[in-house]
């Protein structure tokens, strides 16, 4: 993840009224001027509840993210893929540890992001929940989806909430890795048998639809957040995002001779892309647990909290205590 | 569970509900602090959550210095570190430090760090010697405040930190060696250009 596709609260309009307006103006201007916020500076109530929320599901996404690749380490093709894949999903597990961190700068504590986790009350990253079939699967993940993330993840850095940003920093950096290993496996696909590039042809069919929600709906019908781009919490629109994506990603698909399924795929006169419009209704079918494997992933967290249970309490020692991490 | 990843296949049914998680059961908070190169100061890098500071020690390696250069890397209870307040605009942290009268005791060494751009890491300046942290930071006033804004200054009991043993420091030697980690190590530039050159052809 996975910035992207999040779910933003729909904003009424006097949800800042009770902000004190002198406090208000001051801290928009310091976001106007470039500067960032730091954790114990004033924010608006809607600021801090956006950004856990923001935060939260994307270090929710780079925990559940690890699955779908992480069950191909044991099969991943030579000894090669699998150190690098092995060490590509630790850094995808590292980045929840950076993130979930830097949530909890803003007043939820991890407990808590876990529990609603596993409760079905957070979201993660909706591409998450389709299976990887093959080892082109596999591919298409670590080369396209994290594609996608580095998009968001990239924008997000420039964002206005000073720990996020510094942990988007360290990301962003493992995140070039990911994406040229992933680019890695598919030129080898494309440039191999027949077979191979039949793998990844069907891989890219599957995860096409997919890979076009991951943006979130199109803004003709997403909730209004002009105040969060204000605010740099959200640093593009889903659209903006998207065209990004294919501006960058299409021509090199293209270029290993490979058919994307969207016959209405191409670029406009002025540099947009256009396609055909995404199924925004099973999107939203699948975000609220309808998917292939929805029910997996939450259920593999659940049996990793039962089963680590005894062994975090074996470690509990008395004299520790719950702090907020400091920035 | 009905799965197409063998591992997930196989794994034991859980029939308990899991209960909500009790405060601490992620244990306590604490911060990590890495040095890049030798010579160069320590700065900031986060926090993890660890049951005792050796452990913290553990996962701070694993989860700060898989990547770059390291050569050592501290932890301490974040209840260990004192905190002036955060300024900004042209507010020096320094000039807000409340007087504190000389204090009975014995002195103990404080490691002090500033943030000097907001928006970036806290680095190390120096250590100090006095009886309480408050005191630590009137006495880093007085050796290094140059004028410069300051926009937070923190003070960390020395004694309270876990250091790296000289041992230990041998862990980041191969770092450099893990070329697998590294984007450099996938071009795929020359079996691409083959592939298209063929398609051409
Ligand atoms: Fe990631
Ligand atoms: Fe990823
Ligand atoms: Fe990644």
């Amino acid at each position: 993840m996975y910035g992207g596709g999040n779910t933003f609260e729909g904003i009424k309009t006097d949800s800042l009224a009770a902000e004190d307006p002198i406090k208000l103006a001051e801290f928009e201007a310091r976001i106007t001027r470039g500067e960032k916020i730091e954790p114990t500076d004033w924010m608006p109530q809607l600021y801090r509840k956006q950004l856990i929320r923001m935060i939260e599901q994307h270090a929710h996404s780079e925990i559940i993210g690890a699955l779908p690749e992480g069950t191909w380490i044991t099969r991943a093709p030579g000894f090669k893929r699998k150190m690098a894949l092995m060490a590509k999903v630790q850094d995808e597990v590292g980045h929840a540890q950076l993130l979930y961190s830097a949530a909890e700068t803003l007043g939820k504590s991890r407990e808590q992001m876990i529990d609603d986790l596993i409760t079905g009350k957070s979201k993660y990253s909706n591409i998450f929940n389709y299976p990887t079939y093959t080892w082109a699967d596999c591919c298409f993940i670590s080369w396209l989806v994290d594609a996608g993330a580095i998009v968001n993840q990239l924008a997000n850095a420039k964002g206005s909430y000073g720990p996020y940003c510094r942990a988007l920093d360290r990301i962003c950096a493992e995140e070039s890795f990911h994406l040229k290993y992933g680019h890695h496996c598919v030129i080898y696909l494309a440039s191999g048998t027949a077979k191979q590039r039949q793998m990844f042809q069907e891989a890219l069919n599957r995860w096409w639809p997919p890979m076009m929600h991951f943006f979130g709906p199109s803004d003709k019908i997403s909730a209004h957040t002009e105040v969060l781009m204000r605010w740099k919490v959200k640093m593009g629109t889903n659209d903006e995002m998207r065209n990004q994506f294919l501006d960058m990603y299409v021509p090199k698909i293209w270029e290993l001779g490979f058919t994307i399924p969207d016959p209405n795929l191409r670029k406009d006169e002025t540099g947009k892309w256009e396609y055909t419009e995404p199924d925004w209704e099973e999107f939203k079918r699948v975000i609220n647990g309808d998917g292939p494997c929805n029910k997996e992933r939450l259920e593999v967290r659940r049996v990793a909290e039962a089963r680590g249970k005894w062994v975090r309490e074996a470690l509990k020692t008395p004299k520790t205590s719950y702090v907020t991490p400091l920035a | 569970m009905n799965s197409l990843d063998p591992r997930v296949a196989r794994l034991p049914k859980i029939n308990e509900p899991v209960s909500p998680k009790v405060p601490l059961d992620q244990f306590g908070t604490f911060e990590v602090f890495v040095q890049p190169k030798e010579g160069k100061p320590f700065q900031h890098e986060g926090s993890v959550h660890a049951p005792d500071l050796e452990l913290a020690w553990v996962l701070a390696k694993e989860t700060f210095t898989r990547r770059f250069t390291c050569t050592s890397l501290y932890v301490v209870n974040t209840r260990d570190v004192y905190v002036s307040p955060l300024t900004e605009g042209d507010k020096n942290a320094y000039d807000l430090l409340p007087e504190i009268t000389e204090q009975a005791g014995s002195k103990k060494d404080f490691e002090i760090y500033q943030l000097t751009k907001r928006g970036k890491q806290h680095v190390h300046v120096g250590t100090v010697q006095a009886v309480l942290p408050q005191e630590a930071l009137v006495q880093a006033a007085k050796l290094y405040n140059t004028g410069n804004i300051v926009y937070n200054v923190w003070a960390i009991a020395t004694a309270a930190i876990r250091f790296t043993t000289p041992e230990e420091k041998e862990l980041w030697l191969t770092l450099p060696e893990k070329k697998f980690r590294d984007a450099s190590d996938y071009k795929g530039g020359d079996k691409l250009k083959n592939f298209l050159d063929r398609n051409i052809s």
